[in-house]
């Protein structure tokens, strides 16, 4: 009977949040406004949820609160808007980074080969942070003097804008390649593989105690032979592999763009959670300095490399054509011509804005969803969630699925920001207003519970795009003749609204559990 | 017959305390033995010790001839160690056929399992499809030892069977461990001295984080002195 009130209460309040919701909304819009605000909620909405997801997902199973989210989700933008707009810079950077990885990939044999070498503890600590510090020192000699090309923020014509401004237009400006000069290339891709082997061995060294029963066999070495072999294929065909980049279809290196941020998530969240976040499970606030930290940093880096000022990501062919029987009408005209808007209920709708991210949106929910209640790891996830100790008790490795489910959250947070970016533009503080936004969904939605996310995502968005449309239109507000225009700051204010009376009725939020 | 474990003066710490301060007993294979002591004497952290959920920083844990402390406490139970623990952990939010399936450790375990399984708990046929949160503290338990059963485990580590349950029920308890002790070794820890004794065939008493007596549970029945020693009570 309890249970069953309780159960019924969160229904309610849903019930008269919609309702008031739509009540409000019927009053003095027109119904294709009314769907227009519907779908950019819903459109804000799923970029929310994409972030909340990955938030969730992480502090459910790994109590780790990532205030990093935010820098993450803007990552995944800037790096998708290189991928696309830049794929010469792309290529130049991919072969670095693969072959650092190449090294740090090798730390099982690493692990075996630091467990027969016996020091003093204290000789060990020196020595392995020397070898890390003699890496890492190597590393930055090599790394800037390897050729990268790469845009220019202080000449306006080599700007990020520019080169932005002139994709739109249709207009490649292919950039000068760049040469081996201050280094040989073999002295290059040599020195970034022995310096990131060194590092990698200092760290082995460093927590040896870790890797002690370990075993080799060939299939440790299957990826970074596959790492190094990338590496090098991407040097040697730099020019052919650019080439053909920029003469792709639009739609092709917009998808692998988007593949790339997100994998570029996956890489930077299993490296953070293996590196910096694995030491301090026993100290929550150091874990929570530390991600605000990375965040800060983070921010920072990205306005070094990219620069403050905003720039656009031009959308893909597939979402901009305006010829021929555009705005569509019809599902047939809007795959001929690929328009970019197209008529619904007698507006005009933004097909990649208001149609494409949302259900780009919904197909993650339910991938999600299936990979949590029908997959083996699914299954940990959930078990674990409750209790670790007695997963791992069950002969689980807890920590190989710590790893999993922090990339997997880190890469949903950068596939946010490279899905919203051509929508929203990219701007260093993009993160931070998502970060917000994220939060408050969760805590409307309940902060572990990954329906939870999508239904506050949901209905921050909604909220938000509300109060956008009546700064625009007005609310004639009830039994006067007053036009009330919520002003811009309103419209985050009304979101903290929507959270605090929800958290008043439902400390739990509206899906969350009751503990 | 040679012992499947042996734990040789183990400290051990739960967080900075020192709970373990010198444990030491060994366990013959295929049989019974129950850890018996007054409450927080350290019998279950005897057990966590032993799957490595408790820091050992003394001693030695040896587990078919290999030592295994210092390990993982996955990596250990992955060697054969089946763990039933204290109220149970089953998980609330998955069902009753997905609280099994995660302790497969190779593909297809719960589907060579399930007769076994099903022969020991007919009931757990029956609420297959339930969510852990809806069983009752009997359905939980059985299924809490179906789960150490799924894998191939040479070692099972069950802690208080009978808590909380009603007489007819730990009978049935009774039975079924004694059954599937047939298959594997038992630890077992039990403050129902006389569920204990119907059980086990070796003792091992445990008082204040010290191991203090240990032999045959027939010859510890008829010591009334030690029972009432140790134990406070028979």
């Amino acid at each position: 009977m309890k249970t069953n009130l309780r159960k019924n209460s969160k229904a309610i309040i849903i019930l008269v949040i919609i309702a008031a919701f739509l009540f409000v909304a019927a009053r003095g819009m027109s119904g294709r406004d009314v769907l227009i605000t519907v779908l950019r909620g819903f459109s804000t909405g799923s970029v929310t949820f994409l972030v909340a997801a990955g938030f969730s997902l992480i502090f459910g199973l790994l109590d780790v609160l990532n205030l990093a989210q935010g820098t993450l989700y803007m990552i995944g933008a800037y790096v998708g808007w290189t991928v696309y707009v830049r794929p010469d810079t792309f290529i130049d950077v991919l072969t670095p980074v693969l072959l650092i990885l190449a090294g740090f990939s090798l730390s099982a044999l690493w692990g075996r080969l630091a467990s027969r070498i016996q020091l003093a503890p204290k000789a060990r600590k020196i020595i392995s942070w020397l070898l890390i510090l003699a890496g890492l020192g190597l590393l930055a000699l090599v790394l800037t003097r390897y050729p990268i090309a790469i845009w220019n923020l202080n000449n306006y014509s080599e700007s990020p804008i520019t080169y932005s401004y002139m994709a739109d237009q249709g207009l490649r400006i292919i950039p000068a390649e760049v040469t081996f000069e201050k280094i040989s290339p073999f002295l290059a891709i040599a020195g970034l593989l022995v310096s990131s082997a060194i590092s990698a061995f200092g760290i082995a060294l460093l927590n040896r105690n870790e890797s002690r029963s370990q075993t080799i066999n060939w299939r440790k070495f299957l990826v970074p032979a596959l790492l190094l072999l990338g590496g090098i294929l991407a040097a040697v065909f730099n020019a052919q592999i650019t080439s053909w980049m920029f003469a792709m279809s639009t739609n092709w290196l917009f998808v692998i763009a988007i593949l790339i941020a997100i994998l570029s998530g996956v890489g930077l969240g299993a490296l953070m959670e293996t590196t910096l976040i694995r030491p301090l499970y026993s100290r929550p606030i150091y874990q929570l300095m530390l991600t605000l930290g990375l965040g800060t940093i983070g921010l920072q880096i990205v306005q070094a490399v990219w620069g403050r000022p905003e720039f656009v990501w031009p959308k893909p062919e597939f979402f901009t054509g305006t010829g021929g029987a555009c705005p569509a009408t019809n599902l047939a005209d809007l795959l001929e011509n690929n328009c970019s808007t197209v008529f619904l209920l007698g507006g005009r709708v933004r097909v990649y804005d208001e149609i494409f991210i949302p259900i780009v949106g919904i197909i993650v929910l339910i991938v999600v969803w299936i990979l949590l209640k029908r997959s083996r790891i699914g299954m940990i996830i959930r078990a674990g969630v409750q209790d670790r100790q007695m997963v791992e008790a069950l002969g689980i490795n807890v920590r190989r699925v710590f790893t999993l489910v922090f990339a997997l959250g880190v890469g949903l947070a950068t596939f946010g920001g490279a899905l919203a970016a051509p929508s929203t533009g990219l701007t260093p503080v993009m993160g931070e207003r998502l970060l917000l936004s994220a939060l408050i969904a969760l805590a409307i939605g309940g902060l572990t519970s990954f329906p939870g996310a999508a239904l506050g995502s949901l209905l921050v968005g909604l909220i938000q795009q509300f109060m956008i449309k009546y700064g625009q239109i007005g609310i004639p507000l009830p039994f006067t003749d007053v036009v009330f225009k919520p002003s811009p700051p309103l419209v985050p204010a009304s979101t903290v609204l929507l959270m605090v009376i929800v958290l008043l009725i439902l400390p739990g939020g509206l899906l969350g559990s009751k503990e | 017959m040679s012992n499947i474990l042996e734990v040789k003066n183990i400290h051990s710490f739960i967080n900075q305390f020192h709970i373990l301060q010198d444990v030491d007993f060994v366990v013959p294979e295929g049989s019974i033995t129950a850890l018996l002591g007054r409450n927080g004497a350290g019998k279950t952290t005897t057990l966590k010790s032993i799957l490595g959920l408790a820091s050992v920083r003394e001693g030695k844990v040896i587990f078919e001839g290999r030592e295994v402390q210092g390990m993982p406490p996955f990596e250990i139970a992955a060697l054969g160690i089946g763990f039933v623990p204290e109220h149970r952990a089953i998980f609330r939010d998955l069902s009753v056929e997905e609280n099994l399936k995660i302790a497969e450790r190779n593909k297809g375990d719960l589907d060579r399992k399930r007769t076994f399984i099903f022969d020991l708990f007919p009931d757990l046929k029956k609420f297959l499809n339930l969510r852990g949160t809806d069983l009752s503290g009997g359905q939980q338990q059985m299924l809490a030892i179906a789960r150490a059963l799924v894998a191939d485990n040479s070692l099972l580590l069950i802690d208080e069977p009978s808590e909380g349950l009603a007489p007819v029920i730990i009978e049935h308890m009774i039975d079924a461990i004694r059954q599937l002790s047939e298959q594997s070794t038992v630890v077992l820890v039990e403050q129902n001295f006389l569920v204990a004794s119907k059980l086990a065939k070796y003792f091992v008493i445990i008082e204040e984080g010290k191991s203090v007596a240990s032999g045959l549970m027939k010859d510890l029945e008829a010591d009334k002195a030690m029972i009432h020693r140790y134990l406070g009570a028979a």
